[in-house]
């Protein structure tokens, strides 16, 4: 039972005290105050993160989203082209152009582009065989663990605003994102932690910034809390100089009583809120160093994941992600830049993907050895992917231009058949073959938690909103 | 006069007004219709369009729907039937289709071509009103009568008795009045944003004149700092922000306009005279600066330049905002629903989203990636006369340097190279003019500006964006306004515009902004659905009362002080807040207005009461933004690494409302009390609650540095007594005397912290003593930077632990 249950449960003033005294344990609870009638009206406290039952039964619990921000090659990564090779360096087809639009226009259709064969090698990986390229040798250990969804279409090609609408559902800035839904929907099993944590790696942030993990307008209670990545895991956790714990303790405790003495004398429950919030602010003081300290880890732990305690990296948020899960954090998405490759798909491809790749198995195998992977949703993926034809802007370097129309993605997790290419695209890796989009996934990640994505809607505007938008439909085959 | 015309334009007119005369039509004509064409039209025509459906915004429910059209343009063109999409359509023989079911038999289609070719007969219907044109918002609010009340003595003014006769229907008493403390406290807070101090406390006690109430009103209404106050409220809507938005988010100066909102209000600018420049301030015969520096209403949208966008798209994206914005601000509507297909609930078509998007389609912005350069244009140049002068000097050592740079590179040219010279364009004299020059340029100092409007010399043609995509045209639109908020058509520019919007006629504009007023003192509007006047808004709890206020506010000249004079000085208004257990059941949310509302200070207030419990508050008025403390690491998660050049001297201690406001990583002291994010109108805040504000409080540098300024200012005005202090502490940080229940807990407080900093010095100094030692620009430091005696470390660190108590309380930080 949380903290915010019993509230809930107090009837007494003597109860409250009572049942807290037990769940605080350590905390001394000495100086109350004096023993007039404190409570006159039943207070109604209202906790938005305490767990909500789903529409109907869930597969997976949590979700670990990891965003690949940039847009990584999926023809260099996933979608194995053998005849593409074959047109390599051949001018595209104009049939294939027609009517389609990309960014950097200006530039791109000077000369008409030519194809481009994948850079890279790939292999058969797992029992299900599955194609993974040469960059992902680790990922590839785990091939029966993923499924790999090929032909993704989305709708917008510049990075900012598809980066919002794989969050929101909306190119728009100022809609709720994934995690904000999630957690209004069925808020947090977590006591000491937030609800929907955020991480970030690599040279700069992601492009959109916190919009990409606003509540937009749902209550700001639901949008993702950004931990850094260095110091303070989130702003002003510790305690100032020369605050010491006692201080701190005692402290709070003053804040609680007279805010108990505000609630008789006003009965407003908004009250029991903020004596929630506090407590909560309290324990997330102690439980977040002992979030990000790695020390109690194994040494084959850190190995795995290649994580370094103290240094700013995608591995060491790899593990951080499970330690959270681990805790209750009901939704985690790490950032990671950069993977605009238009330029070179060379040293800055290998370098990316050697950031990620071991890292990324080692959540997943992680995750499966400690039973947490049944009840986990994992989710690897970029806004965009890149076009069949090649793009030169430096000499002697090759890159690939925007294309939204045939991206890849995996899942792994609860309720994924795993070993799958789910979707697919034409010979060239230029149009799908069916088409999954965008909405689709994020509708197949809410059934996943439980969710009815045309039911999960809020009022706004005139209207109910949802994450899907207008449209959105669960992709059976990926499910177990 | 036609005739006054050149004759082309007597055709154009003749042309443009003929489809919608009233044409007298033969019987045979109209018995043809209605036995032959009006059977097809309404089995296989009508299922989809008609005027609640309107698929592709197109209706066939009478003569006008059909000669308007849809998205694409007209339906048909009389007279001529090779011309009519309609009947192109269902001949099958274009891109489009018509019905989908299956064609249409030939003999109907050739009645539907005699029927255009007749010139579409159709009886005279009278005027067809949509769906939803009576609701009651759309019409213009008539003045109602003051109700009879029993209780006569509870009325104070006007509005009470619309307030009290529904409590009385209903049998509910209105709470007593709040005590003077919380009511000079809540005045303070809702007028200027800013606690009353102890001396103005003092006075208003002391006060025993029966208008002692009324005259602290007109003291705080006559404050600079009033304009402050409801400036905010109104930046909310105008999504004002210091930052470009989008991923690079570059700063933006548009401060002048903020400024501008801020004395307007001071000098009480009528509120039609308010709409009229923010909307169309550079449309008025020979504008004002200030007129130009109000069009910044509509600039304050986002700018994208990311690399490799299309400009038109993001261009169309700021005019739709501005469409929506307007809904918002001045209509109370969700016009921007509109934007994709016909509104679902309200009668507002696509058409008339985009004639409204034509009155914003004009402004000069870029919409090719040929200006990419001057994408912030156009900007108004305020150069201060000392950046004049020192633009000039500088643009006079340029030319200066450039002159002599050309002599010497001249000369250069000219003479004959030397064995062993370095080449010429790498010669020493020459790189280092260049480089000078170059230093100079960049040396040019930043020169006061702001983004204003201005329009096209020639209008830019609207068009329906079907489904919304900007690149889909349909019809092309000319501007006008929905037609259910108008009686007469509106057409013209951005000022015709406004002139409507401003109009006592319009049915909505008052209606909506003493609705926003009614909710920053109740906490939510007469009307709760404060952004949706419309169908499924919400009705109003009063619906007398609201129009009373719309026409009062109309009648006493649009007069924004006066309506804040009326509503602060009604017995409702002056109403005790607390809970009320007779009414959990039968009033929950409180829309009988039976008790006042408890409400969380804003992000700014917040640390506005902080910044005057302490002494700390720095009280000017205006000017750029500036740049307090902000928690170690929250700007290292934008795109374009930001610089926060943290103040040192009195801009340390301004007002929340100055806070440089970075889009894409706002202030976290301000995000994270739900301060809007600027990137659309902001009608309403929310008021979360969440443990991320508590850290905040608790921990942020920015508040341990007011809770030592609290605690230094306790022990030096008050007498060197423990409960005298406490009083004084209490009444600089809550406005009141403790109740003996918390003093004791206060002073059990004190000496448990005593006891902690005497056996623990080492932490009390790390409390208070500064580290930092801030230079004292002009104003000075109110830090108090004075060394602290070492003898009074403990004692002072034990009063900063109870001061930052004080200011985590819910007490502080609520308006009772």
């Amino acid at each position: 039972m949380t903290w915010d249950d019993r509230l809930l449960q107090f009837e007494t003033r003597r109860h409250f005290f009572g049942r807290c005294g037990v769940g605080l344990g350590r905390l001394a609870l000495a100086s109350l105050i004096s023993d007039r009638a404190l409570f006159g009206a039943t207070a109604k406290p209202s906790n938005p993160m305490a767990p909500k039952a789903p529409h109907f039964p869930a597969k997976v619990k949590n979700v670990i989203y990891l965003f690949m921000a940039g847009a990584p090659s999926q023809l260099e990564l996933f979608d194995y082209k053998p005849k593409l090779q074959e047109y390599d360096g051949k001018t595209a087809p104009e049939s294939l152009l027609k009517g389609k639009r990309f960014a950097f226009m200006d530039s791109f259709t000077k000369d008409p582009p030519k194809l481009l064969g994948a850079r890279r090698e790939f292999q058969r990986h797992g029992k299900s065989g599955l194609y993974l390229s040469e960059l992902l040798p680790n990922i590839g250990t785990v091939a029966d663990d993923i499924a790999l969804l090929s032909g993704v279409s989305t709708d917008n090609f510049n990075h900012g605003p598809a980066k919002c609408f794989v969050n929101t559902g909306s190119v728009r800035f100022g809609r709720p994102s994934i995690g904000a839904w999630v957690t209004y929907g069925i808020g947090s099993e977590s006591e000491d932690l937030p609800g929907f944590v955020v991480l970030e790696s690599g040279p700069r942030g992601p492009r959109g910034g916190a919009a990409l993990w606003s509540s937009g307008f749902l209550p700001s209670a639901y949008q993702g809390v950004p931990f850094r990545s260095g110091g303070d895991p989130i702003l002003d956790l510790s305690s100032p100089k020369g605050i010491t714990e006692r201080t701190q303790r005692q402290s709070l405790d003053a804040i609680r009583d007279l805010n108990l003495a505000k609630l008789a004398e006003t009965g407003d429950p908004e009250i029991t809120t903020r004596i929630a919030a506090y407590e909560m602010a309290y324990r997330m003081q102690t439980s977040g160093p002992e979030l990000i300290d790695f020390s109690k880890e194994t040494r084959q732990t850190l190995e795995m994941y290649g994580a370094e305690p103290g240094k700013s990296s995608y591995a060491n948020n790899c593990l951080l992600a499970r330690r959270l899960v681990e805790r209750g954090v009901r939704f985690v998405q790490l950032y990671h830049a950069d993977w605009d490759h238009h330029a070179d798909l060379g040293q800055p491809l290998d370098q990316v993907c050697r950031e990620i790749d071991r890292p990324t198995a080692a959540l997943i195998r992680d995750l499966k050895q400690r039973g947490l992977l049944e009840h986990t949703l994992v989710i690897w993926g970029g806004e965009f992917g890149r076009t069949p034809m090649g793009e030169v802007r430096e000499r002697n370097k090759v890159g690939r231009n925007h294309h939204i129309d045939a991206y890849s993605l995996f899942l792994a997790g609860g309720g994924i058949r795993g070993g799958q290419v789910v979707g697919g695209t034409d010979e060239l890796g230029f149009t799908p073959t069916e088409r999954i989009h965008i909405h689709d996934l994020q509708a197949t990640l809410l059934h996943l938690l439980g969710l009815d994505h045309t039911r999960l809607t809020f009022p706004f505007q005139g209207r109910q909103f949802r994450l899907t938008d207008v449209g959105g439909q669960v992709i059976n085959k990926l499910l177990t | 006069m036609m005739t006054s015309m050149p004759p082309k334009l007597q055709i154009l007119a003749f042309l443009a007004a003929a489809p919608l005369a009233a044409q007298p039509f033969t019987p045979q004509a109209l018995s043809f219709f209605e036995t032959s064409v009006r059977p097809i039209l309404k089995n296989s025509c009508h299922p989809c369009h008609n005027q609640r459906t309107r698929s592709s915004g197109l209706a066939l429910d009478t003569r006008e729907d059909v000669l308007t059209g849809g998205n694409r343009g007209p339906a048909v063109q009389p007279g001529a039937p090779g011309e009519s999409r309609l009947l192109q359509a269902v001949e099958q023989t274009g891109e489009l289709k018509m019905p989908k079911g299956g064609r249409l038999k030939d003999e109907q289609i050739a009645v539907l071509r005699q029927w255009i070719e007749q010139k579409v007969p159709w009886p005279d219907e009278g005027a067809q009103k949509r769906p939803g044109w009576n609701h009651w918002s759309f019409q213009t609010p008539q003045r109602p009568a003051v109700p009879a009340v029993k209780d006569s003595a509870w009325v104070r003014n006007p509005i009470d008795p619309f307030v009290l006769a529904r409590l009385e229907r209903e049998s509910v008493k209105p709470s007593p009045e709040a005590d003077r403390n919380t009511l000079l406290r809540r005045l303070s807070f809702d007028l200027t944003g800013l606690p009353p101090t102890p001396q103005e406390s003092q006075a208003f006690l002391a006060d025993v004149s029966p208008n002692a109430y009324e005259k602290v009103v007109d003291r705080l209404l006559a404050s600079p700092h009033y304009g402050e106050r409801w400036g905010r409220h109104w930046l909310d809507l105008a999504r004002y922000a210091d930052s470009d938005g989008y991923t690079i988010d570059a700063p933006r100066q548009i401060w002048k306009y903020r400024d501008w909102v801020i004395q307007a209000l001071n000098r009480d600018l009528p509120f039609d005279q308010f709409v009229i420049e923010q909307i169309a301030g550079d449309l008025l015969p020979h504008p004002t600066t200030d007129q130009l520096i109000a069009t910044g209403f509509h600039r304050n949208t986002t700018s994208n330049y990311e690399g490799g966008i299309d400009f038109e798209q993001y261009r169309v994206e700021a005019v739709a905002d501005r469409v929506a914005t307007t809904g918002a601000a001045f209509l109370g509507l969700t016009v921007g629903c509109a934007r994709c297909h016909d509104h679902k609930y309200d009668p507002i078509t696509q058409r008339e989203f985009y004639q409204l998007f034509a009155f914003f389609n004009n402004t000069t912005e870029i919409a090719s990636e040929s200006e990419r350069y001057r994408f912030n244009q156009p900007m108004l140049d305020l150069a201060t006369p000392e950046e004049q002068a020192r633009r000039e000097a500088n643009r006079a050592q340029v030319a200066m340097l450039s002159r002599e740079l050309a002599e010497y590179a001249a000369a250069l040219a000219a003479r004959p190279a030397e064995p062993g010279d370095p080449p010429k364009h790498q010669d020493p004299g020459l790189r280092e003019r260049v480089a000078n020059l170059a230093a100079l340029r960049r040396r040019l100092p930043p020169i006061t500006s702001t983004l204003v409007m201005r329009d096209l010399p020639e209008p830019r043609q609207a068009y329906i964006h079907l489904g919304g995509d900007f690149l889909r045209h349909g019809a092309p639109v000319s501007p006008g306004v929905p037609a259910v908020l108008s009686s007469a058509p509106v057409t013209g520019n951005r000022l015709d515009l406004a002139r409507w919007l401003a109009d006592p006629a319009n049915p909505l504009t008052a209606r909506v902004t003493v609705n926003r007023m009614w909710q920053a003192y109740f906490g939510k509007g007469l009307v709760e659905t404060e952004n949706d006047f419309g169908l499924m808004g919400a009705k109003p709890t009063h619906p007398e009362l609201l129009d009373w206020l719309a026409t009062e506010f109309v009648a006493r000249g649009w007069s924004q002080k006066a309506m804040h004079r009326l509503i602060v000085t009604s017995a409702t208004y002056r109403q005790s807040s607390r809970h009320r257990p007779d009414l959990e059941e039968a009033d929950p949310y409180n829309r009988l207005l039976a008790r006042q509302t408890r409400l969380r200070l804003e992000a700014e207030i917040l640390r506005d009461a902080a910044l005057v419990s302490s002494g700390l508050l720095t009280p000017v008025i205006g000017g750029p933004s500036v740049y307090p403390p902000i928690p170690e690491g929250a700007m290292a998660i934008t795109q374009v690494k930001r610089a926060w050049p943290t103040a040192t001297g009195p801009d340390r201690y301004r007002r929340g409302l100055y806070t440089f406001y970075y889009r894409s990583i706002p202030h976290p002291g301000l995000a994270l009390f739900d301060a809007p994010d600027a990137t659309a109108a902001c009608t309403r805040r929310f008021r979360s609650n969440s443990p991320l504000q508590a850290l905040t409080l608790l921990n942020d540098e920015a508040y341990i540095e007011f809770a030592r300024a609290l605690a230094k200012r306790i022990l030096k005005d008050a007498p060197a007594a423990d409960a005298a202090r406490l009083d004084y502490a209490f009444l600089l940080a809550l406005g009141r005397h403790p109740k003996p229940v918390e003093r004791d807990r206060l002073a059990r407080l004190l000496a448990l912290q005593r006891d902690e900093y005497r056996s623990d010095p080492t932490s009390a100094s790390l409390l208070v003593v500064k580290e930092q030692v801030f230079d004292s620009s002009p104003g000075g430091n109110r830090d108090l930077g004075e060394t602290v005696d070492p003898k009074q470390v403990p004692e002072l660190a034990a009063w900063t632990a109870l001061s930052r108590v004080l200011f985590n309380l819910d007490d502080f930080l609520t308006r009772e």
